[in-house]
């Protein structure tokens, strides 16, 4: 009880700390993680995994703070000229890179902006985020498909050593954003050059200009990070070291690693969560894990290509009927549903729109809470009248056309106990409301490895539930999965949609929202009415968003770098490992506290 | 035997040929989204084309093995192109080779002594206490999920005894537990298959008439039920020792032992073609040649057992 009493006594002092503004002290980090980095090339990688590291070893030119505003990284300050095209950046002076030993190499300069693109553009390196990075820079995707070969050409350009600038190929009202990517790191041009391709294969062959140095690299057994003390804001950087332990079964055994203090954070399995929730000495100590920014939505597929059995010509005639989509949309408890993932807090996830809350605003206004999307916001889909409403227009419209019951083949990841649980609950869930007369929801599992290629990429489902993550801080990067050429679930084949100009509804709202470049809030306001356009026609059912789960953990919430995209919210810059965890009541005032500080930077955030 | 032996790995080397080109062939036909992983959806045709190209895998198939065979010539075998981007295959297995030969070696050694040893005690004391607690043991290991007992070892033990949790090569403490863990199965096997062996030596005719001529127990248990009871494992033996080099999957998953263990399922899962087709060459060549001692060990034990055909024989 001492114990206990002292260790609260230590954490209050020490959030008091923060709050008054003196440097924090902190324990060093410790975590096991089970799935081994690839690479440490950040020009080449793209999944989180590998951009964790980047993150917290190389810094960019902007950088988000812990409310989500972007602020001065290496670049001290930007203009933008008036066209929107050209981007100058002034870099930081004196910004060292150093090696893993912490021996200085060379000064940062403009030059390593350009030697990274010049290597990102070259399809030969086969950078798997050169397509974020030639999206938008003037040339960069004629240089990489060999179009052009002087690179000169590319809008990126050293102005001098410490002036950089980008050209667009159209005005991206994003463009500060995407600078949080990591195809837009710098690289030491000399060092690249001499490493060859061994550059990035382990810590000896990475130079460090960010919060930390790679100590120590030894895949399938750990690393170690430890504080960059040329760093050029160090004092900003309270954890020394993070200590990162490989083990296959982290999942299972972290739990039992962080009660015996081996480590400074767990996840909670919701296996394990009922247990964790009925003990009260570990219920103190575990607390909600902050959710992100990935979309979950089940979708209705308009390219079926399943298996004859369940009959997709069918499936076909009904997915096409808006009240058949409609009957489902209205239908589907999607509480229920999260139960199986989240028994003790499904409403934390649990969303109405597809782009989820809090992820752009303009002027303090939130996207969903925009334009006719607002109401979807607001208003749970699942509604029992309603959707026995849709049923009986839609058996109405589709008597003698179609065959009841419809099936709905529904895959499902075996690999993923909760999605198969879920999978289940759906298909009793719908059958039982809408009548096992009018659809046969047909669960089909598949296993985990190529579960993407057998199921939702082929069109081999009728009702996916899927997910997306956003690539820059713009709405637009929701629409991707939605617009022809992508292959979630072919909207743009869906009968009575098309228009004159050859393209859907949508797409051309989606058009008209994306032309939008320079007047920001009526750009999302665009993007919004297409957004509730989409969910009005249900061409999807919005059901969650990503992350979420119970965690115990030592590392302060709320401290570190926010961002809805990218590698911010992934430092560990800002962050303190605390004397003990929080409580879950502790974490909820923190972050009602975070909340509302948020809402005041935003206001007052330029960018 | 000169004779033998060169037939034998003539033979081996068409049977290591067969097996890797199948291999090779087989991961050519698996679907190229796999070389992407979950990243697929968000590149661009032109991304994957690159990537595919600087795999090597837009050439023909006979092509690339071509190059494959002609590296190896070389003794190259290649660099991995997703598990490790860019790292020499050899590069990343070397190290673990030893990791896991030696919790593979010595708790071999474990299984055999004490698995022999618990086997000859229940053959000699058939049906007493040692037997129904020894069989209660080979019950329990063959019938439990090992995933089970292992995960409960690993929680239980480490926790009673003060021991790590995880492995760390520094701390010899962290190496007991994944090498007992790692002999109960073997000492299992070898507790059974000694009593079944001893118990059908002790039954036949020659050993009653040993017995009858008043030889001492001892000398016919060591001499004559043992040494023939041990020739049908034997066989195995080499082949056993040697496949340690592919280490246990769930000990070293649980323990953190950078070994072997696990490995090959990895990169067969993220299709990484040249590790794959490395491993594969190095096991199969290792299932060989354990299979190759594994005669003459064989031959040892027991003179009645010849490898090549004798003068005159028909």
């Amino acid at each position: 009880m001492k114990k206990a009493l002292m260790a609260g006594f230590c954490t209050l002092l020490l959030l008091a700390a923060v709050c008054a503004g003196a440097a924090p002290k902190s324990e060093d980090y410790y975590s096991v993680y089970s799935g081994e980095l690839t690479s440490l090339n950040y020009l080449v990688v793209s999944t989180e995994n590998e951009q964790a590291v980047a993150a917290n070893v190389i810094d960019g030119l902007v950088e988000y703070d812990k409310y989500g505003v972007l602020v001065p990284s290496l670049a001290t300050d930007w203009s933008n000229s008036s066209d929107g095209l050209k981007w100058t950046f002034n870099i930081r002076k004196g910004v060292k890179w150093v090696d893993n030993t912490g021996r200085e190499y060379a000064e940062v300069t403009a030059q390593d902006w350009v030697d990274a693109a010049k290597y990102i553009f070259d399809k030969k390196n086969a950078s798997l985020t050169a397509d974020v990075a030639y999206s938008v820079i003037k040339n960069g995707k004629a240089y990489f498909e060999g179009k052009i070969t002087d690179f000169s050409q590319v809008g990126v350009k050293a102005i001098d050593k410490y002036t950089l600038e980008y050209t667009l190929e159209k005005p991206v009202p994003y463009f500060l954003s995407m600078l949080t990517y990591v195809c837009f790191l710098p690289v030491n041009g000399q060092f690249l050059a001499e490493k060859g391709a061994r550059f990035g294969t382990d810590n000896k062959t990475l130079l460090y200009n960010g919060a930390y140095i790679i100590q120590s690299f030894e895949p399938q057994v750990g690393r170690t990070l430890v504080r960059n003390e040329k760093y050029w804001d160090k004092d900003h950087v309270y954890i020394k070291r993070l200590i990162f332990k490989y083990n296959k079964e982290a999942g299972t055994l972290s739990p039992e690693l962080f009660l015996r203090g081996q480590i400074s954070d767990a996840t909670i399995p919701s296996s394990l969560i009922d247990s964790w929730m009925k003990d009260p000495a570990k219920r103190a100590i575990v607390r909600p894990a902050e959710t992100t920014m990935y979309t979950y939505f089940y979708a209705f597929n308009f390219n079926p290509t399943f298996d004859a059995q369940y009959e997709p010509d069918n499936w076909k005639i009904a997915v096409n009927n808006k009240n058949f989509r409609k009957s489902i949309f209205h239908a589907l408890d999607k509480r229920a549903a999260m139960l199986t993932s989240e028994p003790y807090a499904p409403e934390r996830r649990l969303h109405n729109t597809i782009t989820p809350r809090n992820f752009v605003n303009a002027g303090g206004k939130d996207y969903v809470d925009m334009a006719e999307l607002a109401q979807y916001a607001k208003t749970d889909s699942f509604n029992k009248s309603l959707a026995l409403d849709y049923k009986a227009k839609a058996k109405a419209e589709l008597a003698g056309k179609a065959k009841f019951p419809v099936k709905i083949m529904m895959p499902y990841n075996a690999g993923m106990s909760d999605w198969t649980n879920r999978a289940q609950v759906v298909e009793q869930q719908l059958e039982s409301l809408l009548g096992t007369d009018y659809i046969d929801v047909i669960p089909v599992g598949f296993p985990a490895t190529g579960f993407l290629g057998a199921t939702r990429r082929k069109g081999n489902y009728a009702m996916q539930e899927c997910n997306w993550g956003p690539d820059y801080a713009d709405p637009e990067t929701y629409t991707d999965p939605f617009v022809a050429g992508s292959n979630y679930n072919w909207p743009e084949m869906a009968v009575g949609y098309m228009q004159s100009n050859g393209k859907t509804v949508y797409e051309n709202m989606v058009n008209q929202a994306k032309a939008e470049v320079v007047n920001i809030a009526k750009r999302y306001e665009l993007f919004a009415k297409a957004e509730a356009y989409f969910i009005g026609e249900a061409f999807v059912i919005p059901y969650a968003i990503g992350g979420g789960g119970f965690i115990a953990s030592k590392l302060e919430p709320f401290s570190y770098p926010f961002a809805p995209f990218g590698m911010s919210i992934l430092k560990y810059k800002g962050q303190t490992v605390l004397p003990k965890p929080l409580s879950t009541e502790e974490y909820n005032k923190l972050k009602a506290k975070w909340e509302a500080e948020r809402v005041e930077a935003l206001k007052k955030s330029k960018f | 035997m000169t004779k033998y032996v060169l037939k034998r790995i003539g033979q081996s080397l068409v049977t290591l040929f067969i097996v890797v080109s199948v291999v090779f062939l087989l991961m050519r036909l698996l679907p190229v989204e796999g070389y992407f992983g979950d990243g697929y959806d968000k590149l661009t045709p032109e991304q994957r084309t690159a990537a595919l190209q600087r795999m090597g895998l837009l050439d023909p198939w006979y092509v690339q093995l071509g190059r494959f065979y002609l590296n190896l010539a070389k003794g190259d075998l290649g660099t991995s192109i997703i598990y490790r981007r860019d790292v020499p295959v050899l590069e990343i297995i070397a190290p673990r080779i030893p990791y896991s030969v030696y919790f593979g070696v010595a708790a071999t050694a474990i299984a055999l002594v004490f698995g022999l040893a618990l086997g000859i005690g229940m053959a000699r004391k058939k049906g007493k206490t040692v037997d129904k607690v020894g069989t209660g043991y080979i019950v329990l290991v063959n019938a439990v999920p090992s995933a089970v007992y292992l995960l409960f070892i690993q929680l239980y033990l480490t926790s009673f005894f003060s021991l790590p949790l995880l492995f760390d090569r520094y701390q010899v403490k962290s190496w007991i537990l994944p090498t007992i863990s790692l002999s109960l199965g073997g000492m299992a096997g070898y507790a059974m298959w000694m009593r079944r062996y001893m118990v059908d030596e002790l039954n036949k005719d020659y050993i009653k008439l040993a017995m009858s001529k008043g030889l001492p127990e001892k000398k016919i248990m060591v001499r004559h039920v043992m040494r023939n009871a041990f020739v049908p494992m034997a066989q195995y033996l080499p082949a056993a020792i040697l496949s340690t080099i592919s280490g246990s999957i769930y000990i070293e998953s649980l323990y953190s032992i950078p070994g072997m263990g696990g490995l090959l399922v990895d990169v067969i899962q993220r299709q990484d073609n040249p590790m794959v087709q490395a491993l594969v060459l190095i096991f199969s060549s290792v299932g060989i040649i354990g299979l190759f001692l594994g005669d003459i060990l064989m031959a040892i034990f027991d003179p009645r057992i010849k490898l090549v055909k004798g003068e005159g024989s028909r």
